[in-house]
């Protein structure tokens, strides 16, 4: 489903550049959930960047459902994302001032979907989350549970092949992030690819692949549970 | 890009937001109504000077004199110059030449009546000329004749006020009236811009200086001068004011008693200062529109910055960079232009019900130019649009995931 083959990527700084992807290999199948931990600084969130199709990179190679994804234009890359692509963010992001339902049907706009048809759709994937009661609540209305959980409708509306998550539960109470990371394995129990990036330990254990990156380089990429935590193995910290 | 989707979100963002978007709002349409009524205003003084001097003609000069207040060659101040048929005569044969002149003379509040009607007019005396020098349209009959100078004959020529006011429905023209309790005959009459004016009844001088004080005094002298230039005219001043002092015995510094006035001259300086006037508007209106710019610059500035992570959202949930921009300037540029033309139609409209109140010897029909004012509303409507995109343009090259962790 997802192939990075030595990707490389560095950022200009001034007097030089920054390199924060140094060859990443990956591989992720259709229907997998995938951990990705590491520290800040480790490049996960570039990582993430470049998985979502929101920004290039500088050398190796990127196919996404068996299509090249190297040197898109950012028309391509904008529709790609739609159609492959969910996102769902550790702050919800969903817009202010715009109803739980407007949020969710927001990505159909983009597809040119009629308003009606977008409406319609967006109901019934609130329906599959139970939150069809706070259609018409504003985010300002929901608590971090119910905003999570908009914002996973809003990823799913597209149905995309790929729910790609950062921190989806980083600013939520123990309780409620097992209801999201429920709500996600669902997800992917009806066969979507999810990636995680998480620096939680118990976050990354409730998925079935772990891949731990340091330096911007894989260090470990294993089954959940059997990735040791770093500092166990002796492996220096960058915070 | 101007489908209904794209007004609705539009709408959706500008609602959201009401106090931004009235701050907006107001900037740019104060700014356009601060220029419109400042415009107005200029426009009105101008109208309201040029109807004042309008109907003297441009190239004639007065000659007015009055009480000496300074002594001179052995005579006392405060005694009064009055000019004669002979001072007229020798300047306009001797002193200049002139291609037309007339004496002036004045009677003011006095009785005219017809049949059974009388009211309180000025008389005055004039000479044939007198209408090369003063614009008096005629709407019927004719104006005095050098015969009725000649003839010292008992002819009038009346302003409109007195048609209404004494004739009614009577033809004036032919029809008889007493002047001070003289009869004279309607010859024609007129009707001229301005309030005074029509109130005027014209005779012959020669038969003014007859029947009412039998003199030869004159009050005031009109010349023209013809197509001179300037300094021609300056130097028909002069010759006539040095004429005059010098027969009359005036102080070359004593400025009541002979007083001779360019009415080329005048409007020169009118010019100036009007020229000036438009100016400063311009000025002023410039700063306001720069004023409005800014504030719409600064705003948008802020909108975008607080959008930051909504366009993130939107970029990841596969709008378009383009899209995105589109959506921030076509917003930017409905609230200029709608709360710009709000400003546009407040400010016409202020000055339209200002307008009836407002009349005054030197302020009249203060008028809008609608070219000045959408070109500044066009100013300022690009002015929004640039302000939105160049910061939008800056928020969507952040990368979304960057700009999703702005919080």
């Amino acid at each position: 489903m997802l192939a990075l083959r030595e990707i490389e990527k560095s950022y200009p700084l001034a007097g030089g550049s920054l390199p924060v992807l140094k060859g990443i290999d990956l591989n992720i199948a259709q229907g997998e959930m995938v951990a990705i931990m590491g520290s800040s600084g480790s490049g996960k969130s570039t990582l993430l960047n470049v998985l979502g199709l929101l920004d290039g990179f500088d050398s190796g190679g990127y196919d996404l459902d068996g299509v090249d994804m190297a040197g898109l234009s950012e028309k391509q890359a904008a529709r790609y994302r739609s159609q492959f692509l969910g996102f769902v963010f550790q702050s919800f992001n969903l817009i202010s001032f715009k109803t739980a339902l407007e949020n969710v049907a927001l990505p159909l706009f983009y597809q040119k979907v009629p308003r009606r048809e977008r409406q319609k759709r967006a109901m019934e994937m609130l329906g599959k989350m139970g939150m069809d009661d706070r259609s018409d609540h504003l985010p300002s209305e929901l608590s971090g549970g119910q905003k999570q959980r908009v914002a996973i409708a809003r990823a799913l509306i597209t149905s995309p092949r790929v729910i790609l998550a950062d921190e989806p539960t980083g600013a939520l109470d123990s309780t409620t992030s097992t209801e999201v990371m429920q709500v996600l394995r669902e997800v992917n129990a009806s066969g979507i690819t999810v990636i995680i990036v998480t620096h939680e330990a118990d976050i990354a254990e409730q998925c079935d692949r772990t891949i731990r990156l340091h330096d911007g380089v894989i260090i470990e990429d294993g089954k959940s549970g059997e990735v040791v935590e770093p500092t166990a193995r002796g492996a220096r910290s960058q915070d | 890009m101007f489908n209904r989707e794209t007004w609705i979100e539009i709408a959706h963002t500008v609602t959201a937001n009401p106090l931004r978007t009235a701050l907006t709002g107001l900037s740019v349409g104060l700014g356009i109504f601060i220029l419109v009524v400042m415009q107005g205003l200029g426009f009105g003084l101008q109208n309201g000077v040029q109807q004042d001097f309008g109907d003297e003609a441009k190239n004639s000069v007065w000659v007015r004199t009055g009480r000496t207040t300074l002594p001179y060659r052995g005579r006392q101040p405060n005694r009064y110059v009055q000019m004669r048929n002979e001072d007229e005569q020798r300047i306009t044969e001797q002193v200049v030449d002139a291609p037309a002149w007339s004496g002036r003379r004045m009677m003011w509040g006095s009785t005219v009546g017809y049949k059974n009607e009388q009211g309180n007019y000025p008389i005055v005396g004039v000479e044939p000329d007198f209408d090369e020098l003063e614009l008096l349209p005629l709407k019927g009959g004719r104006w005095l004749h050098a015969d009725d100078m000649a003839k010292e004959s008992k002819v009038c020529v009346v302003g409109e006020n007195l048609l209404d006011e004494l004739f009614k429905q009577d033809d004036a023209i032919g029809a008889f009236v007493t002047l001070r309790g003289i009869t004279f005959r309607v010859v024609g009459h007129f009707s001229k811009n301005g309030r005074w004016g029509n109130s005027m009844v014209y005779v012959p001088l020669t038969t003014m200086q007859r029947v009412f004080n039998g003199s030869d005094e004159v009050d005031q002298m009109v010349l023209s001068t013809g197509d001179l230039d300037l300094e021609g005219s300056k130097a028909m001043v002069e010759a006539v004011d040095g004429d005059l002092r010098m027969r009359h015995s005036v102080h070359p510094d004593d400025v009541r008693a002979v007083r001779v006035r360019d009415n080329q001259e005048e409007f020169a300086m009118f010019d100036r200062i009007f020229t000036g006037i438009r100016l400063f508007i311009w000025i002023i209106g410039g700063f306001t529109l720069l004023a409005g710019a800014i504030g719409v610059a600064n705003i948008m500035a802020i909108v975008v910055k607080e959008r930051t992570v909504e366009i993130g959202v939107r970029k990841a949930l596969g709008a378009t960079s383009g899209s995105i921009l589109s959506l921030i300037v076509i917003e930017a540029i409905a609230l200029t232009l709608i709360s710009g033309a709000l400003g546009l139609i407040t400010g016409v409209a202020t000055l339209n019900a200002v307008a009836p109140y407002a009349e005054h010897d030197y302020f009249a029909n203060p008028e809008v130019n609608l070219r000045v004012t959408v070109t500044a509303l066009a100013v300022l409507v690009v002015a929004g649009a640039i302000s939105g995109f160049v910061p939008a343009l800056r928020a969507v090259r952040i990368r979304p995931i960057e700009a999703l962790r702005y919080e």
